[in-house]
C-alpha cells in the first residue's frame, strides 16, 4: 500500500508563504526599534490569531475594521501633522494595521496580492528606517519568501482559473505540489534574484534628485542648514532616517551601544535677531590640515573615522568626530585612483568637499582626540586676537536682562568658570521642550525669562550671547551627536540626532572649550527606553551626572596669525578643527 | 505567417501594482539616495528581469495542435482538444494557458506542468450557438509564470474549420406529396425481395432454396422462382430558401435537418433538394453527413438560384419556413 505523502498542500503553502512574507516584512520594520513596543507586539499576536481563527472571522465585523483603520489613519495623520511622528514611520504603523487586517481576511486573490504588497511596503519603510544588519537578514527571507508567495499564488489562482472550483480542489489539496522540491527549486530562484538585486545594486547610478525632499519635520533643526531661525512654530520631531554610517577605529572602549560622540558639521557665528547664519566668506582649498601644536605630552591619540554619509544629507560638508582632524581622505579603500573630491574650508574652519554630486559619499577621517587640560585654560585672560572679533558681537538688541543675567552669574570670574557657571545655570534652572516658541519678538529674552523652557539651539543660543555679553568670544556650532550600535559593526547616525552646540573661545594657543551639559538631540530619546519629552530629560540629566572636566573638551587651534582664511581672514578663523560636544537639541 | 519569435506582453493585475510600486520605489530611492532602497528596487526589478526569462522559457519549444470533433452541432456541447508538445530536451513549461485567438471560436485550456520532451492534451468544452462555417485562426500559447505579473503569450498559425450542424429540434409531423408510394415497393426486375418475379426450370447447381416446391409437385420437375427486386423508401426533402430570412430560415433548415435524420434513422434513401443545390438520394451516416453539411452551410437569399427539383421518385417532404 503506498504511503500517503507528508508535507504542506498548495492551499497550506501558499497561505504560509503570505504570512511570513508578511511577517518578513514586518521585521525589516521592527529592527528599526522605532515602531514601539506595542505595535511591535501585536504583529506577532494578530499572525498567531489569524493562523487560529482567522477563517472564522473572514467577512465578519467589516464595520469594526473599517473604523478601526479610519481612526488609526485620523490620529496617525494628526500625528504627523502635529510634527509629533515621522511620516515613513506613520506610514509604516498603518501599513501594519492594513496587513494584520489583510491577514484576518484572506479569501480571494484580490486579498492575497493585497497582503503581498502590504508586506512590500513594509519593506521598504524598514529600509528608510533601518540601519541594522537584522535588516539585511530580513531582507534576504523576504526574498525567498516573497518568491514562494508570489509563485505559490499565482499557481493557485491560475489553477482555480484554469479548472474551476470543482476540478482544481484536488490539485490544491494534493501534498504532491508543494513539494521540497518545488520550494527549493523557487528558493534557488529567489537567490538568482537577490544576486540579480545585487547586480543591480552595484551597478545602477545611484544617483540623487533631491527634488522631493519631504519635510521631515515643521520646524528647522541643527545639523547641516547654513541658517537657524528661532521664530518657528510646531514641535521638533524625531527623524528616525539614518543619515551616517561610522565605523570607528579604535571602537570605543567597551563597544557602547549609545556613542556618546559629536558630529562637527559647520558653525553659525553671525546672530540675525533671530537665529544664527554662517558667516560670509568663500571656501578656500585645503591640501594639507594643519597640524596640531606639540603639547609636550607623548603620543597622540589618533581615532580614525570611516564615514558614510546617506546621499540626501551629504550637502557637501565634511563631518569630523571630536578631536582635531589631521586629514580627510576621500579614496575608497584599496583604490588607488586620486580622489575626485577635493577638500575645502571657509574662514569659520568648517571642512567642505567639492564637487557636491548625487549619492552617498564616504570618507576618512582622522582626528587627534587628546584633551587638553581643563584646568590649563584658565587664569588665559581675555586679551583676544582681533579675528575672533565677530565672535564677541554682541546685537544691540539684546535685551537687557540677558545681560544682566549673564553678569550675575559670570562676572568677575575667569572666563573658563563663568561659561561653565552659566552652562550649569541653563542646564538647571531652564527646562528642555520640543515645542517651538513661535513668532517672538525676541526669542532668547522669552526662552529665559517668559517661557524658561526651549529646545537645543535657544540653549546653544543663549549661552553664546550671554558669553559674548561678558566678553568672552563663543560661537554657535551645528552637527550631529551620538550614534547607535548595529549588528553590523557600525554606529548609525541618524536625522534625529541633530545637535547644536557652543564652543568657546580661550587665548591658549586657539584652545576652544565646547559646552556638553546642555539637553541633547531628538533623537535621544531613541537611545532611551522613554520617548518623546520624556527623553530629553534621560539625557539631561546623564549629562548632568558628569564632572564640568569630563563634559567640556578643549581644542587648540593653530598658532595665531597662520595662513589659513587669507583671503577672508589673515590671521584664521576658530580652532582648526573644534568638534566639540554639548548640548543642544534640533 | 506569424514568426516563432513574436511575443505579447500585457501586465496582470498584480503586475501593474508590481510595477507602479517599482516604479515609486525607484523614485524614492533616486530621490533620497537611500542604499537599502535601491537594495529594494533591485529585487525588485531583478524579479522582473527572472520572471521575463522564465516565461520565454516556459514557451519556448512548445508546440500546440488542435483536434476538432467530426460532428458538432449548434447548441450542443462539443470537445476540442489542444494537444501541446514540449520540444525542449531538459526545461519543462510551467503554467501554460493554451488558447483559442482570433477566428470565430473562444475557448482555453490550462496545463500545469508539461514536462521535457513530452506530450500533452487538454481539452475545452464548445457550445457553437449557430450552424456553419467556423473559423479557427491561430493558437497563443500563454504563460504567467513564475510569479503572476506578467503575461507573455505566444500566437502561432493554426488555421482550421469546422462545419457545425444545424441545432436538432424534433421533426414536424410533414405530409408527403403523393408522388409516389410509402414504404418499399418492387421493381421490376429479379433481385432479393420476397414477392415472386416469375417460375421457371430449376438449374442444375443451383440453390435449393431457389426450388418452388409446390409448383414442382405440380408440374413434375423441379421448378425455380425469381424473386423480385425490392426498393427502400426513398423520400426528398424539399426546401426552398430563396424566399427566407433570419430566423425563418433557421428554423426550416433545423426541420430539414430533423427530417433528413428522421428519414434515414427509418431506412429511407434521403434525397435533399434545395434552390441551387440537389443532394442525390442515399443512405447511411454518409448521407447524413452530407446532407447536414449541406443544411448547415446553406446561405440567406439566392433569388437568381432556380427553383428545387424533387426527387421525382421518392417520396417528397416540403419544408416550408
Amino acid at each position: 500500500m503506498p504511503r500517503a505523502p507528508r508535507g504542506l498542500t498548495l492551499l497550506q503553502a501558499q497561505r504560509w508563504a503570505g504570512t511570513l512574507t508578511a511577517a518578513f516584512g514586518f521585521l525589516a520594520c521592527a529592527v528599526s526599534g522605532e515602531m514601539g513596543p506595542a505595535m511591535t507586539a501585536l504583529f506577532p499576536l494578530a499572525v498567531a490569531g489569524s493562523a487560529v481563527a482567522g477563517r472564522r472571522f473572514h467577512g465578519r465585523m467589516q464595520w469594526g475594521w473599517t473604523v478601526l483603520l479610519v481612526g488609526a489613519l485620523l490620529v496617525l495623520g494628526v500625528q504627523v501633522f502635529a510634527g509629533q511622528i515621522d511620516i515613513i514611520l506613520a506610514a509604516a504603523l498603518f501599513a501594519e494595521l492594513l496587513c494584520i487586517h489583510r491577514l484576518w481576511h484572506r479569501r480571494t486573490e484580490r486579498d492575497e496580492l493585497l497582503l503581498l504588497l502590504l508586506a512590500l511596503l513594509l519593506l521598504c519603510a524598514g529600509a528608510a528606517l533601518s540601519a541594522e544588519v537584522t535588516f539585511g537578514f530580513a531582507f534576504l527571507a523576504f526574498a525567498v519568501s516573497g518568491t514562494w508567495a508570489l509563485a505559490l499564488t499565482h499557481l493557485r489562482f491560475a489553477i482555480e482559473e484554469g479548472r474551476g472550483p470543482a476540478g482544481s480542489a484536488a490539485l490544491l489539496n494534493s501534498r504532491r505540489v508543494a513539494t521540497p522540491a518545488l520550494l527549493g527549486g523557487l528558493a534557488a530562484l529567489a537567490f538568482f534574484g537577490i544576486a540579480g538585486a545585487a547586480l543591480i545594486f552595484l551597478t545602477f547610478p545611484r544617483v540623487t534628485i533631491g527634488g522631493l525632499r519631504r519635510a521631515s519635520r515643521p520646524a528647522p533643526i541643527a545639523g547641516l542648514g547654513d541658517r537657524v531661525d528661532l521664530s518657528r512654530h510646531g514641535t521638533v520631531a524625531d527623524d528616525p532616517r539614518v543619515i551616517l554610517r561610522v565605523r570607528l577605529d579604535p571602537a570605543p572602549r567597551g563597544e557602547p551601544r549609545d556613542l556618546a560622540m559629536h558630529w562637527r558639521a559647520r558653525t553659525l557665528s553671525q546672530w540675525t535677531g533671530h537665529g544664527w547664519q554662517s558667516p560670509d566668506g568663500g571656501l578656500i582649498p585645503v591640501l594639507r590640515l594643519p597640524q596640531r601644536p606639540p603639547r609636550g605630552r607623548g603620543v597622540p591619540s589618533v581615532l580614525s573615522a570611516d564615514i558614510e554619509v546617506v546621499g540626501q544629507f551629504t550637502d557637501g560638508v565634511v563631518f569630523t568626530p571630536e578631536g582635531w582632524p589631521l586629514g580627510v581622505d576621500f579614496r575608497q579603500p584599496g583604490t588607488p585612483r586620486p580622489a575626485a573630491r577635493r577638500l575645502y574650508r571657509n574662514a569659520a574652519g568648517d571642512l567642505f568637499y567639492q564637487p557636491v554630486d548625487s549619492g552617498d559619499v564616504r570618507y576618512s577621517v582622522v582626528a587627534d582626540t587628546d584633551e587638553p587640560d581643563p584646568a590649563r585654560v584658565r587664569g588665559r585672560g581675555q586679551r583676544y586676537p582681533s579675528w575672533v572679533e565677530a565672535d564677541l558681537a554682541v546685537p544691540a538688541s539684546l535685551d537687557a536682562r540677558v545681560r544682566a543675567l549673564a553678569e550675575r552669574l559670570g562676572a568677575g570670574k575667569d572666563p573658563a568658570d563663568a561659561a561653565a557657571a552659566v552652562e550649569r545655570w541653563l542646564a538647571t534652572a531652564l527646562r528642555y521642550t520640543r515645542d517651538l516658541p513661535g513668532d517672538v519678538a525676541d526669542p532668547i529674552a522669552d526662552f529665559l525669562f517668559v517661557r524658561r523652557a526651549g529646545h537645543c539651539e535657544l540653549f546653544s543660543s543663549a549661552m553664546v550671547l550671554m558669553l559674548r555679553s561678558l566678553g568672552i568670544p563663543a560661537r554657535n556650532v551645528t552637527g550631529y551627536f551620538g550614534g547607535r550600535r548595529t549588528d553590523a559593526g557600525y554606529y548609525a547616525v541618524r536625522a534625529g540626532d541633530a545637535h547644536s552646540w557652543v564652543e568657546v573661545y580661550f587665548p591658549m594657543r586657539g584652545t576652544c572649550v565646547s559646552t556638553r551639559r546642555l539637553p541633547p538631540s531628538a533623537g535621544a530619546g531613541r537611545r532611551g527606553s522613554r520617548r518623546g519629552w520624556c527623553s530629553s530629560g534621560t539625557a539631561f540629566s546623564r549629562g548632568g551626572a558628569r564632572s564640568w572636566s569630563t563634559t567640556i573638551s578643549y581644542r587648540r587651534r593653530r598658532r595665531c596669525g597662520g595662513s589659513v582664511s587669507s583671503s577672508t581672514r589673515p590671521d584664521g578663523g576658530w580652532p582648526e578643527r573644534t568638534a566639540a560636544p554639548g548640548g543642544c537639541v534640533g | 505567417m506569424t514568426p516563432a519569435w513574436k511575443r505579447r506582453l500585457s501586465f496582470t493585475r498584480m503586475g501593474r501594482w508590481y510595477t507602479g510600486l517599482t516604479i515609486g520605489i525607484g523614485l524614492a530611492a533616486t530621490n533620497t539616495g537611500n542604499n537599502l532602497l535601491f537594495l529594494v528596487l533591485g529585487l525588485l526589478l531583478a524579479s522582473i528581469i527572472v520572471s521575463g526569462i522564465l516565461s520565454e522559457q516556459s514557451l519556448r519549444g512548445v508546440r500546440v495542435e488542435r483536434r476538432l470533433p467530426s460532428v458538432a452541432t449548434a447548441g450542443q456541447p462539443a470537445l476540442i482538444g489542444l494537444q501541446a508538445r514540449n520540444g525542449k530536451r531538459r526545461a519543462p513549461s510551467f503554467s501554460l494557458e493554451i488558447r483559442e485567438r482570433g477566428g470565430d471560436v473562444a475557448g482555453h485550456g490550462f496545463l500545469v506542468l508539461l514536462p521535457a520532451a513530452q506530450s500533452a492534451e487538454v481539452a475545452y468544452r464548445f457550445v457553437p450557438q449557430r450552424r456553419g462555417l467556423h473559423r479557427f485562426e491561430q493558437i497563443e500559447v500563454a504563460t504567467r509564470a513564475p510569479f503572476g505579473l506578467f503575461e507573455k503569450s505566444r500566437p502561432m498559425d493554426a488555421p482550421a474549420e469546422l462545419v457545425v450542424f444545424p441545432r436538432e429540434v424534433p421533426a414536424p409531423p410533414l405530409v408527403g406529396r403523393t408522388l409516389a408510394r410509402d414504404g418499399e415497393r418492387p421493381e421490376d426486375r429479379i433481385g432479393l425481395g420476397l414477392e415472386v418475379h416469375s417460375l421457371r426450370d430449376h438449374r442444375p447447381g443451383e440453390d435449393a432454396r431457389s426450388i418452388h416446391w409446390r409448383s414442382s409437385a405440380r408440374a413434375g420437375r423441379l421448378i425455380a422462382v425469381d424473386r423480385e427486386q425490392e426498393r427502400r423508401k426513398r423520400v426528398c426533402v424539399v426546401l426552398d430558401q430563396r424566399p427566407l430570412r433570419g430566423e425563418a430560415l433557421e428554423r426550416a433548415v433545423e426541420h430539414a435537418a430533423a427530417l433528413v435524420s428522421r428519414e434515414l434513422d427509418g431506412g429511407a434513401e434521403v434525397s435533399l433538394a434545395l434552390a441551387g443545390a440537389f443532394l442525390p438520394a442515399g443512405s447511411g451516416e454518409a448521407q447524413r453527413y452530407a446532407a447536414l453539411r449541406l443544411l448547415a452551410l446553406l446561405g440567406a437569399g439566392g433569388d437568381g438560384l432556380g427553383a428545387p427539383e424533387p426527387d421525382a421518385e421518392g417520396s417528397v417532404l416540403q419544408v416550408r419556413g
